[in-house]
């Protein structure tokens, strides 16, 4: 089989935790958006789900900072948040698919760390809750580090993308791939609150039109300016572009909810 | 005195409960075990917003930290006024 299912899409923990203080039609807009994808990733049947997700101070800290980092380990637990409101549950991992990518990026010319055993906070957690509602598909996670610098570049997100898209578009399993984080957001900075709209319809439309030069050309200190510190999470969406790039990206929603304090996008993935 | 042994303070308090007990039990005995300038200690011990952020402490260390010292968003963004 292959890639069955692909979509972004971003984590805010306001989607879950504050819910009711988005203005009403905003809220309902984009969970639609969000149970619909829930919907097509049953409907394919994924036998697995690759998350190229982020992380925030859940596993690792300044002593040792993972640039790429996939996990290994036979379950996952989570969200670490106990405020998120999702209920704690243990997903199920895939050691075998894991450790083929690992291979795949060792051949490949990517060393990623390698981890049996990471706890998943909202960045993951969110995401599955409404896409994996069941917590019962597997999943392998493919972390970047998008938290503290250096970070990776936004060509090498992209180039670790598509090695890893190669090698699933061969995998013997149905394989749903989803990206995780952004868009803009300045999470628990001075600017929290900002959303800096023309810069997430820019960087959507880049996506839509499949525009592999303007992705790969995100700076660090571009978006880091224009999106924030928590918008250097599209590093996820760029690399989920380099796996897909026959594919064509569909924009289901794009709300910048002020009370959630990020631009908040679903985008889906059709061959 | 470094901005490291701040966050790691920080990232201790926040991620683990043990730890997280033994600051609340005593706090002025806890950042004895970091190598923290008196700046620096005096800041955590204050959960001085302004200066921890301006020191560098990252936005996602030093917001659980505050909101486990009760700090509102509104206290919050109220000690960040004018850092935009």
């Amino acid at each position: 089989m292959s890639i069955v299912f692909a979509c972004a899409a971003s984590h805010a923990p306001g989607i879950t935790a504050w819910t009711e203080a988005a203005p009403k039609e905003q809220a309902d807009k984009f969970l639609a958006s969000y149970r619909k994808l829930g919907e097509r990733l049953a409907a394919a049947q994924a036998d697995a789900i690759v998350a190229i997700t982020v992380e925030h101070w859940a596993n690792f800290f300044l002593n040792s900072m993972p640039t790429f980092c996939i996990g290994r380990a036979a379950h996952y637990d989570g969200p670490v948040e106990e405020w998120l409101r999702i209920p704690k549950a243990r997903i199920p991992g895939d050691a075998q698919l894991a450790a083929m990518l690992i291979n795949v990026c060792l051949e490949g010319g990517f060393d990623p760390t390698v981890s049996d055993e990471l706890l998943f906070d909202h960045a993951t957690f969110l995401p599955m809750h409404f896409l994996n509602p069941n917590m019962a598909v597997p999943v392998v996670p493919v972390i970047i580090n998008t938290l503290t610098t250096p970070m990776p570049s936004a060509k090498r997100c992209f180039a670790l993308g598509e090695l890893l898209g190669r090698a699933l578009a061969k995998s013997e399993k149905k394989i749903a791939m989803i990206a995780t984080g952004g868009l803009s957001h300045w999470p628990g900075e001075a600017k929290h609150g900002k959303i800096n709209v023309p810069f997430d319809r820019k960087f959507l439309d880049n996506l839509l039109t499949g525009d592999v030069s303007s992705l790969t050309a995100y700076t660090h200190e571009e978006i880091n300016a224009e999106a924030g510190s928590g918008g250097h999470e599209i590093r996820t969406w760029i690399a989920l572009a380099g796996a897909l790039q026959s594919w064509k990206a569909e924009l289901l929603a794009y709300e910048p909810v002020a009370p959630w304090a990020t631009g908040c996008g679903l985008v889906a993935y059709n061959p | 005195m470094s901005l490291y042994q701040v966050q790691k303070l920080l990232y201790h308090v926040n991620r683990d409960a043990e730890r997280r007990e033994r600051y609340r039990r005593d706090a002025a005995g806890f950042v004895k075990g970091y190598e923290l300038s008196d700046n620096e200690a005096t800041a955590v011990l204050n959960v001085d917003i302004r200066t921890l952020y301006a020191m560098g402490v990252h936005s996602l260390l030093l917001r659980p930290f505050t909101l486990l010292n009760k700090v509102s968003n509104e206290d919050y963004a109220k000690a960040l006024k004018g850092l935009e």
